[in-house]
């Protein structure tokens, strides 16, 4: 008994994902859980573990291809099972597969696969090419010859935009169009960029599913918010001490400490006494949502891009624990290892773009929450002490916020809030 | 006062724009020096429609013995010329009322009078000066005058036909398109002696080979005279000087090919080599908001695609953008049996180089017809090879002006032959030619 295994959606209505590399060969026996294909999303590079065990038939799609969510991924031959039982068998949900351990190569936490994702073939010849076609919801409206055209020039008529009356394609329309760059022509692609065509000036890359992703969340924080960004400093020579203090007992837990912590820790204290900066608005439902709970997103460099992991509960989260959390979530990006998980369910975010450099800057609120917290260089600065010009170290720090949400005055507040904490961090601690 | 439109002329192409600027708000005017509704309404597809259904029915009535109708005496059947008339003229009265109601109705002034093209956007009607920003002319065509040699023959133009009294036994048409055999057959059905002459060799220019061969054997069984590619020499003593031949004459009416009628203008107005307006794509003219559509454009010489350039020219003003397809339209003949096409050609389908496969089927086996006693006739279709997208139609049949709407649809929507082989068509209809004949295309024909 055949059964396909479709890409699923593994989480916040994924559309599509890159193949990077293909674990399993047609012919190979496989366990259910056991990983098929690493593929890279537009959030994350995961592995997807098979849901049935059974005998690898047929594998869809190669390495670079781009393979859109409920399109064929594999076809198993599903071992000891016939007819109405494998039917039953293909249909009931697929549950819960967790890879055996943390750090392995499969990084999906849950998958909850719906039946819908799978398909069984009509009869055990295998299905036809047809059937897989993965069509829109809806039909393009097409003239009949437009449509025989279209088939004759192997194009989809799906992505041809129509110039006729409400959309519809015409013969002209199919002439004209000019088929994109089909996937499976891209160069081979491991992740790394694919050149496929080099001018004089320019060269072509294909966008990295990370890259389309970076690109939409920019676009979209940008056009739906009322962005507004506050500089402040603060002059935090006593948390340098501190921090001196407590780099050995972190370093004999294996820990690197650096101020981000502490700034996590001010920040979510900070939150606690404004909830507007821990809020979203709920505008199809004209009300505001308010959490209760402090995760504490951080965006972090990496080669292949931005990418946003989350401190969860970080208001239940000492100093030392908030570093060892900060350290491994930063492992995991630079390795590529985030799950969806890790990325999941942030109210605020902070962007320490200072470890590279930069003073100021006017960060793209982390949509659809209300505010983001930059941190920038800490600078050697004369301060005035009692009366005195001193040498100061200084933190600049640039708050961009809803203005929607959170007004003027709210956002002063928080800052001086977070101004306050880290200026005096034993206050803050006692609290 | 400043018109965002003012067009010249409430012909077909005029009052259908008029209609439709107002429809979308432009503060519109139309200037027409004589007729509302044009030669379409006055003297052209209208009435002569009409005078050739009252012709219909005068050669039905004499088959009605053979649908079982008693009482009918053959000898005393005559037609009326004046009653036909104003059957006619009632008809275009009501037409024409309607339209005016509707240019009222939609806020179009109507200025009657003869325009003239000032500069600057400008028209003068009777010196009194009005502007606009976009001016359409629409002001159509006539026949060419017959030589000045004729000047002492019985000439009529279709314009003053409606105003005879009778009509004589001897007549004579002229002109080489589709009105000059309408007419030709509608002299001979009320029982005239007809002759059509045309002063060239190209007979119904645009229509299929196969369609002219079909009109040109009608004409011979009809005993309709054709006499192609003659000059007329002079006219003398009742009779008509032409190739050798002296033809009896008491009528001669002229269907000669049309040329533009223009406004004056006070700016040139550029010309195309066969003396029309030469406009772009767009239809404006050499100057720059003055559009030109309907016969004064050349563009085409029917009403329904003169409408049509009307309502595509205001959209355009309007910022409405789309392409006018101006190759699919039918071209209808009013005759017994009517004839109609659309699309391309046989010949034209060849000379593009274009792998195609001919359709055809016969009216002669077709129920209905037989039913109507009209069993005269054929359709045929012209589909690509490729495809099967369906390239051009021509129907001979009672009712081909009608049927040939179905046709237009299939082709606007680009149709293949097998989408019209699977159409349903009602039983009886003549109109299952179009089932039959696509399942000739596919395969193999049922009835035939």
């Amino acid at each position: 008994m055949r059964y396909i295994f479709n890409f699923p959606d593994i989480g916040e209505g994924l559309e599509e994902g890159t193949i990077l590399k293909w674990y399993v060969t047609k012919g190979q026996a496989i366990k259910a859980g056991q990983a098929l294909v690493n593929m890279e999303t537009d959030k994350i590079v995961t592995d997807i573990p098979s849901p049935k065990a059974g005998i690898i038939v047929t594998i869809y799609g190669k390495e670079g291809e781009t393979i859109r969510v409920g399109s064929p991924l594999v076809e198993i031959e599903i071992e000891g099972v016939l007819g109405d039982a494998a039917v039953a068998v293909a249909n009931e949900p697929v549950k819960k597969v967790i890879p055996e351990e943390e750090g392995a190569a499969g990084v999906v936490g849950t998958m909850e696969l719906a039946g819908k994702s799978a398909i069984l073939p009509a009869s055990d010849e295998g299905p036809s090419t047809l059937q897989q076609e993965v069509k829109p919801a809806a039909k393009v409206q097409a003239t009949p010859l437009a449509r025989a055209m279209a088939r004759d020039m192997n194009i989809d008529i799906n992505t041809i935009s129509g110039t006729g009356p409400s959309g519809r394609v015409s013969k002209e329309d199919v002439q004209n169009f000019k088929s994109p760059k089909r996937s499976s022509e891209r160069v081979q692609s491991n992740g790394s960029a694919a050149v496929y065509a080099s001018g004089e000036s320019v060269t072509y890359e294909p966008l990295t599913q990370i890259r389309k992703a970076i690109a939409r969340n920019m676009l979209n924080s940008k056009q739906s918010t009322a962005h507004m960004t506050l500089f402040e400093e603060v002059e935090i020579s006593e948390l340098m001490s501190i921090r001196e203090k407590l780099k050995k007992p972190f370093s004999d837990k294996n820990t690197k400490l650096t101020y981000l912590p502490f700034i996590v820790k001010a920040t979510v204290q900070a939150l606690k006494l404004h909830r507007q900066l821990n809020s979203q608005i709920d505008w199809e439902n004209e009300r505001m949502i308010y959490n209760n709970r402090y995760n504490i997103a951080i965006a972090v460099d990496t080669p292949e891009g931005l990418v946003v992991p989350v401190i969860k509960d970080a208001d239940r989260l000492s100093i030392l624990e908030i570093a060892q959390k900060i350290t491994e979530l930063s492992d995991k990006a630079r390795d590529r290892k985030l799950s969806l998980d890790d990325m999941k369910e942030g109210t605020f975010t902070l962007t320490n773009y200072g470890s590279i450099g930069g003073i100021y800057a006017t960060p793209v609120i982390n949509y659809p929450q209300a505010a983001i917290l930059g941190i920038g260089r800490i600078l050697k600065k004369p301060v005035v002490k009692e009366d005195q010009v001193v040498a100061g170290n200084v933190l600049p720090l640039s708050l961009s916020v809803d203005h929607r949400i959170v007004d003027g005055g709210e956002a002063s507040r928080f800052i001086n809030q977070i101004l306050e904490y880290l200026s005096d961090p034993v206050l803050m601690m006692m609290e | 006062m400043e018109y965002d439109l003012i067009i010249i002329g409430a012909g077909p192409a005029g009052y259908v724009a008029a209609i439709r600027a107002g429809q979308v708000g432009l503060k519109t005017a139309i200037v027409e020096k004589e007729y509302i509704g044009g030669m379409c309404m006055n003297w052209g597809c209208i009435p002569t429609k009409a005078l050739l259904e009252s012709a219909k029915v005068f050669n039905k009535v004499k088959v009605a013995e053979e649908f079982g109708i008693d009482g009918i005496d053959l000898k005393k059947l005559s037609f009326n010329w004046e009653k036909a008339k104003a059957r006619s003229n009632r008809i275009t009265r009501k037409l024409i009322g309607g339209v005016s109601h509707l240019l009222k109705e939609n806020g179009i002034e109507i200025i009657s009078g003869t325009a003239r093209l000032g500069s600057d956007h400008s028209i003068y009607v009777d010196d009194k000066k009005i502007r606009a920003k976009n001016i359409i002319i629409a002001t159509g065509s006539k026949p060419k005058a017959m030589d000045k040699m004729l000047s002492n023959a019985p000439i009529v133009e279709m314009e003053k036909l409606f105003e005879l009294d009778s009509i004589p036994e001897n007549v004579i048409v002229t002109g080489n398109h589709v009105s000059s055999v309408e007419m030709a057959q509608f002299f001979n059905l009320i029982g005239k002696k007809v002759t059509l002459i045309a002063n060239s060799d190209f007979f119904m220019v645009g229509l299929d080979e196969y369609l002219i061969s079909t009109v040109t054997e009608k004409l011979k069984t009809d005993n309709i005279d054709l006499i192609l590619n003659v000059y007329p020499e002079k006219f003398e003593n009742s009779e008509l000087h032409i190739g050798g031949f002296k033809i009896k004459c008491d009528l001669l009416v002229n269907c000669n090919s049309r040329k533009a009628i223009f406004p004056e203008s006070e700016i040139p107005l550029e010309l195309t080599e066969r003396g029309f307006l030469k406009t772009s794509d767009t239809f404006e003219t050499n100057i720059k908001g003055v559009f030109a559509i309907g016969d004064v454009s050349g563009k085409s010489f029917v009403a329904h695609v003169a409408s049509a350039q009307g309502i595509h020219i205001v959209n355009y003003i309007k910022g409405i953008k789309g392409n006018f397809d101006s190759t699919t339209y039918p071209i209808n003949m009013y005759t017994i049996p009517e004839m109609s096409q659309i699309g391309m050609t046989e010949q034209a389908i060849k000379d593009v180089g274009i792998e195609y496969k001919i359709s055809e089927f016969p009216l002669s086996v077709n129920g209905k017809a037989m039913i109507e006693g009209n069993t005269e006739g054929f359709i045929r279709m012209i589909s690509d090879k490729k495809y099967g997208q369906i390239l051009g139609i021509q129907i001979v049949a009672a009712n081909a002006t009608d049927m040939i709407a179905e046709a237009g649809a299939f082709m606007n929507l680009e149709a293949t032959i097998y989408d019209v082989a699977k159409t349903i068509h009602a039983h009886p209809t003549v109109s299952e030619i179009y089932m039959e004949a696509s399942f000739d295309a596919v395969e193999k024909a049922i009835h035939h």
